[in-house]
């Protein structure tokens, strides 16, 4: 949405700002997303990020491979350890759970995704990952644009959700804006003192007139409205979902309940985001990223359990990404540096499981690196034209083949 | 939501012909404000009120001369320091958990601290600069071995060369024990070189992503090994037997660098000083400057060979700065939020809680979300951390230390609700707010937004006074600087 038009609809939406509990009511009472349960228009996807560069191979770990072992004197996990899937990969010991539901067929694993003339920087390769553009700089994340092109109405104003503390990238659009909710707890209008002021506070012009310019005025003035419109709104839309699973009490245990509790709300959000790490193991990596991968295992477990207790796990496609891998050869650190592919999950109780693209080798290797066997931009051409069933056009530049993990 | 993406957030309109050339117009309170929120944090209205009444090339001579500073008292050792802290605890499950409590205590002592210095400063500029230096060389604590008053001492170094010549800070920096554990350059071995620290030195500290190349990465990460600190007393050491003293070939030249040599063939690329002009107008003047101000902010900082003082006064006097584009064009950090919102009440202390409502606005001091800092500007904005702002508005003015503070807000029985939005508006918007929001709050003043009690009264203003303040906060331009 361009300026003019993003401003009219900003002033349109204070207008209405007392009906809000209609068009939030409306929502709910009728069928949300029309269709056959199942549709594609029921379909939601969790993007989970891996912050800080997973090490996807203590992650899948090719045990069959030889030179692993000679590359990763004191991080190599030894055959006997790693979780197997067969003679040459299997699972870092600690994602039992994830196991459980590889073995039960319900995750994909693309091994070796990512991007030709990797970025080693945290920072630009976060990015590249986020708006799908490793050639040049853009500033709207891909799923911002898969949203933007979906025909979502604009009066849902959780059509995507970040659960996050900070938007990140891959879910701003030019059209539709995404609430970042960092914690329910916390995502409102505190006191009761603010209860006598709030009539105050909603009828207050923010747009108006003013006498100095800025250019965060329409951005504070729409972001002030959607906060206290959207944080009304949310605790009382998704107040009668119960559960009974058992979360890990970490932030991504606690992230994943309330996008089940989103997710079987039927909001019509399509995107929910979450984030977990800090996966940048430089240092004494065996600790921290054991930690990380069996809070994500066990979240996971928990999440499909709950998604599955209320009809919903064949609904949500869950897939992780990291902005890279790290160096085949650990460090002097007992740690690992940046590198270049891994794999990414794919998790679901409507995909087919297994394995899908070619392990790196580890004898031909870029500088150190990994070299990516799948272009990461066709596991998203996957999610957008099989799971979503909407062109890639305008979403992604180019062509990339998609991959058949859908039963 | 955020709209970053969809919008340009440099001012409109084009730039004044000789952008960094002394200001020549008229001085004003409002532009007295506008310097204060910028080179320091907002100060109290009497503080406004002085640098008004002086000119602004004395107002700027103020901020930026500042006087030799009393000794600051360091904050409360929770935890043990060194020899190493935290040795000897073993497994014991009790033992640990007590060392993990404390080292929590200690990191909200430590930031707690340096919000009550930001607070009652004489040397706001001096602050402010540190504050920028720690989000541009951001460290955390409470992480990577960094604990007890490692990360304090980092503060103290940025403090002394706040205005100083910054190519000699980032030689210190490459010293530092916070920073040579946050970027693990304490563990790189010439048989392994740790490349962490050697990246972010070129890629955020100095010369920018496309100014160097993935060997220069390798190469400079040799150059470091051996730069560590001593487990003894946390000193920094040089371990020449760790040390990679052998040939490398960095930015186009070849030697048997080390990392100080690393350090000044970075300054001499013309990238340096365009990197730190870049993000000193983002954090002082206005988003996304135009490259030509890039450029002359750039040669002022070359010229002035990296001494940041009379950098910081040509910017502070000059046209841009005072520019109506310059105005409000910046979103205030949660921190400029928090203290602006105590020193404009007068109160003088900062309570431990408010890292908690620091943290859902997004910046708490000391604990960057990465090496890159805080992003700022649009940034800021989501809806979780606006709520937070506003929650911290409520809170605040509904806190005993504020009803104590025998502030301005309730210094008197405003004539009607007119005068009383008057004083409100004034005070804490210098007088930014449409008619529409000045009718608002003065309805509400009389109680029509609220319950029956009635008119604005000596009975009932105190209690009004704090409700209007926390919507007049709540107003967008209150979130700007």
């Amino acid at each position: 949405m361009n300026r003019s038009r993003f401003l009219l609809g900003t002033v349109a939406g204070l207008s209405v700002a007392a009906n809000a509990n209609n068009l939030f009511g409306m929502a709910l009472a009728q069928p949300v997303l029309p269709g056959l349960p199942g549709g594609v228009d029921d379909r939601v996807l969790i993007v989970i990020n891996l912050q800080g560069g997973n090490d996807g191979l203590n992650t899948i770990v090719p045990h069959g491979m030889p030179s692993y072992y000679r590359y990763r004197p004191t991080l190599g996990i030894a055959p006997g350890d790693v979780l197997q899937i067969d003679r040459n990969v299997g699972f870092n010991p600690e994602m039992k759970s994830l196991k459980s539901l590889y073995d039960a067929g319900n995750v994909a694993i693309v091994q070796g995704a990512g991007y030709p003339a990797p970025d080693h920087s945290h920072f630009r390769s976060t990015e590249i990952w986020q708006t799908a553009e490793p050639e040049h700089y853009e500033t709207t994340g891909w799923v911002g644009r898969y949203l933007d092109g979906a025909g979502l109405p604009e009066s849902n104003l959780f059509n995507a959700v970040a659960l996050a503390p900070v938007l990140p990238e891959v879910m701003i659009g030019r059209k539709v804006d995404v609430p970042a909710i960092a914690a329910l707890a916390g995502f409102g209008l505190s006191s009761d003192r603010n209860a006598s002021e709030r009539g105050t506070f909603a009828s207050m012009d923010k747009t108006g007139s003013m006498p100095f310019s800025s250019p965060y005025l329409a951005t504070v003035a729409t972001i002030e409205d959607h906060a206290q419109r959207g944080s009304e709104e949310l605790p009382k839309l998704i107040a009668g979902y119960k559960t009974s699973a058992s979360y890990p009490a970490t932030p991504l245990g606690r992230s994943l309940a309330l996008a089940a509790q989103i997710v079987g709300s039927r909001l019509g959000t399509r995107v929910i985001y979450v984030q977990h790490g800090s996966f940048d193991t430089h240092a004494a990596q065996k600790g921290t990223q054991d930690r990380l991968l069996r809070e994500f295992s066990d979240g996971i477990a928990a999440f499909y359990q709950d998604l599955a207790a209320h009809g919903n796990e064949k609904r949500v496609l869950t897939m992780t990404f990291s902005e890279f891998g790290r160096r085949v050869a650990e460090n002097g650190s007992r740690g690992t540096d940046h590198g270049e592919a891994a794999p990414m999950f794919l998790i679901g109780g409507g995909l087919k499981g297994g394995l899908y693209g070619d392990q790196p080798s580890l004898e031909d290797l870029d500088n150190g690196d990994a070299k990516f066997t799948v272009d990461f931009r066709s596991v998203y051409a996957t999610v957008i034209e099989k799971w979503f069933a909407r062109p890639t056009a305008g979403v992604l530049a180019g062509t990339f083949p998609t991959m058949r993990i859908f039963a | 939501m955020n709209m970053q993406a969809s919008s340009s957030f440099r001012p409109p309109g084009s730039l004044p012909s000789n952008p960094l050339a002394p200001y020549g117009g008229a001085w004003s309170p409002r532009l007295a404000a506008h310097l204060l929120r910028r080179a320091g944090f907002g100060g109290s209205p009497s503080d406004r009120a002085h640098y008004a009444s002086i000119s602004c090339s004395d107002a700027v001579a103020a901020l930026v001369h500042f006087p030799e500073m009393p000794q600051y008292p360091e904050p409360q050792l929770v935890e043990g320091q060194y020899p190493m802290p935290g040795a000897g605890v073993g497994a014991d499950p009790a033992a640990r958990m007590a060392l993990r409590d404390a080292r929590r205590q200690q990191t909200i002592a430590n930031a707690s601290w340096w919000l009550d210095r930001m607070l009652v400063t004489p040397a706001p500029l001096q602050e402010k600069m540190t504050l920028f230096l720690h989000g541009h060389f951001a460290t955390a604590t409470n992480t990577k071995g960094i604990y007890g008053l490692d990360i304090v001492d980092q503060n103290e170094l940025f403090r002394k060369y706040a205005l100083g010549n910054w190519r000699e800070l980032t030689h210190y920096v490459a010293r530092d024990r916070a920073m040579l554990k946050w970027l693990d350059n304490a563990r790189s071995v010439k048989a392994h070189p740790n490349e962490n620290f050697a990246r972010e030195l070129m890629e955020l500290f100095t010369l920018g992503i496309g100014n160097y190349t993935e060997t220069d990465v390798r190469e400079s990460a040799r150059a470091f090994t051996g730069f560590t600190f001593a487990r003894r007393d946390g000193a920094f050491y040089f371990n020449d037997r760790q040390h990679d003293d052998g040939s490398k070939t960095f930015l186009g030249r070849t030697g048997n660098f080390n990392g100080d040599d690393i350090i000044d063939i970075i300054f001499s690329q013309p990238a340096a000083p365009k990197l730190f002009a870049s993000k000193l107008l983002e954090f002082f003047v206005y988003s996304e400057p135009e490259p030509e101000l890039v450029d002359a902010v750039a040669e002022l900082i070359r010229k002035n060979d990296f001494v940041m003082a009379p950098v910081m006064s040509t910017l502070f006097r000059s046209n841009v700065f005072y520019s109506e584009r310059s105005y409000r064009a910046l979103v205030k950090s949660p921190i400029e939020f928090v203290i602006g919102t105590y020193q404009l009440f007068g109160v003088s202390s900062v309570k431990p809680a408010v890292l908690g409502a620091l943290n859902r606005m997004g910046q708490v001091p000391f604990r960057p979300p990465s090496v890159k800092g805080w992003d700022g500007g649009a940034q800021w904005l989501n809806t979780q951390t606006m709520l937070a702002r506003e929650n911290f508005a409520s809170s605040f003015m509904a806190a005993p230390e504020m009803a104590q503070s025998g502030s301005w807000l309730t210094a008197g029985v405003p004539a009607n609700a007119n005068d009383a939005t008057q004083r409100l508006v004034g005070t804490i918007l210098q007088g930014d707010a449409s008619d529409v929001a000045r009718a608002k709050l003065a309805s509400y003043l009389d109680g029509n937004g609220t319950s029956a009690d009635g008119a604005l009264s000596a009975e009932n203003f105190e209690e009004r006074m704090h409700g209007a303040a926390y919507l007049t906060m709540a107003m967008p331009a209150y979130q700007l600087s």
